[in-house]
């Protein structure tokens, strides 16, 4: 399993990386999408202490009448933070897309709502000068269980870094009500969705695994020896394997010397 | 005698921004009376240079804006962290530490062990240095080191056989591992090194390590200084700035020595032929 975290040092850390990052690029302000789950209200809490509350909105975006408990927690969760938030429908601009391109398929429906998301996210953080903070987990990010261009888009990841099972202990310490930290996670892609069952298993095994094979780099035999069926990790390898893509920037084909992404290298902080 | 550590956070790429920034802590300590100001690695340029490594190169003895910092050192001490590139050496870039005192540049120090697995990439953009040893300054004899030099301590070997009474380590060292107290785990790796080296050479161990964070990496901080025989005289904060003063007394190193006889009892020439038989065999 992933060690337990120092949960108060954690937050000292990340709090710090989201000063530090907005304040090099001369930005006091941060926006993000609060789904009423556990990995948003993490998010919101740790940029309501960096930036001070007044400089964070919580955008909480439905689809609809859809998953009203969640609804109810983020604006509840904001409230309790004391940041700005505002709730916006996303269920006109996606029926009328999808009544001119209709689809049977759940997960390209989920996929698209994701990335309308994205785009009011992304057009209210120009209209309020703040960047756009990220809420994918390491365990997310590893299986690639996260939808490109969707969710996974953001200017800042601070919780990219933590399995689900530490950012469960990192909200604990930061006091998400017990109402969020309880739920099942989902990505709410669809009503009575949960991320355990759509993965096929529960996010302690996924660490578990995941922990083994990432940072004590340990074989499958190793992992499979230490008591996982091996099935459940093989499919973890090939989720591992199959999302690589969406953990980098798309590949270029190299025709010069020099080409962005292969040997033009410089770092985000340039000159800050 | 004091010993300033200053664990600053340096500007990525801007070497006058850091040369100011290392003007005005020279000019703080110097009000605190310091006789020595430890800046960290790649002080004046930030760490995670890539490309802009020869953008931010510099010749020592010629460079007007570190000649500013030379200049300022009258009366007192600097260790400066900086990317060197010399005249007889174009285009060769070398992670180096500049001694400077009284105005005059005693000593320059290039990064031996060169980081270059995972997040490093040291080896990537700078030139090898090939050398350690030791000199006399206005605070004793001092030998140099960067970084990962440390952690391979066959250089702190060297420096002590060569008679150093400080051994002074410039870092950037980024914090990795929050599953500790109230630091990242790395931070112990450091300390445990510090102690070791300074209670089995018997002379003062400085570290000093920058904070701040650079794409997404956080700079440990938690600079220290040792006193001869693993007493910790002095640790500075994680993560935040702070410059630590403390008075270290040089006559340390000969209480040490009198009662732990390592030194006298040293034979660097065993090690040396053993060595050689070590190196000739893996040749082999």
């Amino acid at each position: 399993m992933p060690p337990k975290i120092n949960a108060p040092f954690v937050e000292k850390v990340l709090v710090r990386f989201i000063r530090d990052k907005l304040g090099k690029c001369g930005c006091k302000k941060g926006i993000l999408g609060l789904s009423g789950g556990l990995d948003s209200a993490v998010c919101a809490a740790l940029a309501a202490r960096a930036l001070g509350p007044q400089n964070v909105t919580g955008l909480i975006m439905p689809y609809g009448r859809a998953f009203p408990e969640d609804v109810r927690d983020a604006g509840n969760l904001a409230r309790r933070l004391g940041i700005r938030h505002e709730t916006i429908d996303i269920a006109p601009q996606v029926d009328l897309y999808f009544a001119a391109h209709p689809t049977t398929s759940r997960v390209q429906r989920g996929n698209k709502m994701a990335r309308e998301r994205m785009s009011i996210l992304y057009d209210h953080s120009a209209r309020e000068g703040s960047f756009v903070l990220g809420t994918s987990n390491k365990t997310e990010l590893l299986i690639g269980y996260g939808t490109i261009h969707g969710d996974m888009a953001c200017a800042v990841n601070p919780m990219g870094d933590l399995y689900k099972t530490q950012v469960r202990e990192l909200a604990a310490h930061l006091r998400v009500p017990a109402a969020i930290r309880r739920k099942s996670p989902t990505a709410g892609l669809w009503p009575g969705q949960t991320d355990e069952a759509e993965i096929g298993l529960a996010y302690e095994e996924l660490d578990d695994i995941l922990y083994g094979l990432v940072e004590e780099r340990k074989r499958r035999k190793e992992i499979i020896e230490a008591g996982h069926r091996p099935a459940v990790v093989d499919r973890v390898v090939r989720m591992i394997r199959n999302s690589e893509f969406k953990r980098k920037l798309p590949l270029i084909a190299k025709l010069s010397p020099r080409s962005v992404g292969h040997d033009f290298l410089y770092p985000y902080d340039w000159g800050k | 005698m004091k010993v300033a550590l200053a664990q600053v956070s340096p500007r990525l790429g801007d070497v006058k921004a850091n040369v100011e920034l290392h003007l005005d802590v020279l000019e703080k300590a110097r009000r605190g009376k310091a006789d020595l100001v430890v800046f960290p690695e790649l002080g004046l340029t930030g760490y995670t240079l890539k490309d802009l490594v020869e953008e931010v190169a510099l010749d020592p003895d010629s460079d007007p804006l570190f000649r500013k910092i030379t200049a300022r050192t009258r009366g007192l001490a600097a260790v400066v962290g900086f990317v060197e590139e010399r005249p007889s050496e174009k285009g060769l870039f070398y992670n180096s530490a500049a001694f400077i005192a009284d105005g005059r540049l005693l000593h320059v120090h290039r990064k031996v062990y060169l980081p270059t697995n995972g997040m490093f990439e040291e080896a990537k953009f700078f030139a090898q240095g090939r050398d350690f040893r030791t000199f006399e300054t206005p605070v004793g004899r001092v030998g140099l080191l960067i970084c990962r030099d440390f952690l391979h301590y066959g250089a702190s070997y060297v420096h002590y056989s060569s008679g150093a009474d400080m051994i002074i380590c410039i870092s950037a060292a980024p914090g990795r591992g929050v599953g500790g107290g109230d630091a990242f785990e790395t931070s112990r790796m450091w300390e445990l090194m510090g102690e070791a080296m300074s209670y089995f050479s018997t002379a003062f161990v400085l570290y000093a390590n920058r904070v701040g964070i650079e794409d997404g990496v956080t700079f440990a901080g938690g600079s220290f200084v040792f006193a001869p025989g693993g007493r910790l005289a002095g640790r500075a904060a994680y993560l935040d700035p702070e410059l630590l003063v403390r008075q270290v007394d040089l006559a340390a190193v000969r209480e040490a020595r009198k009662k732990w006889l390592f030194k006298r009892d040293e034979k660097p020439e065993v090690i040396l032929r053993s060595l050689e038989r070590a190196v000739r065999a893996a040749e082999d």
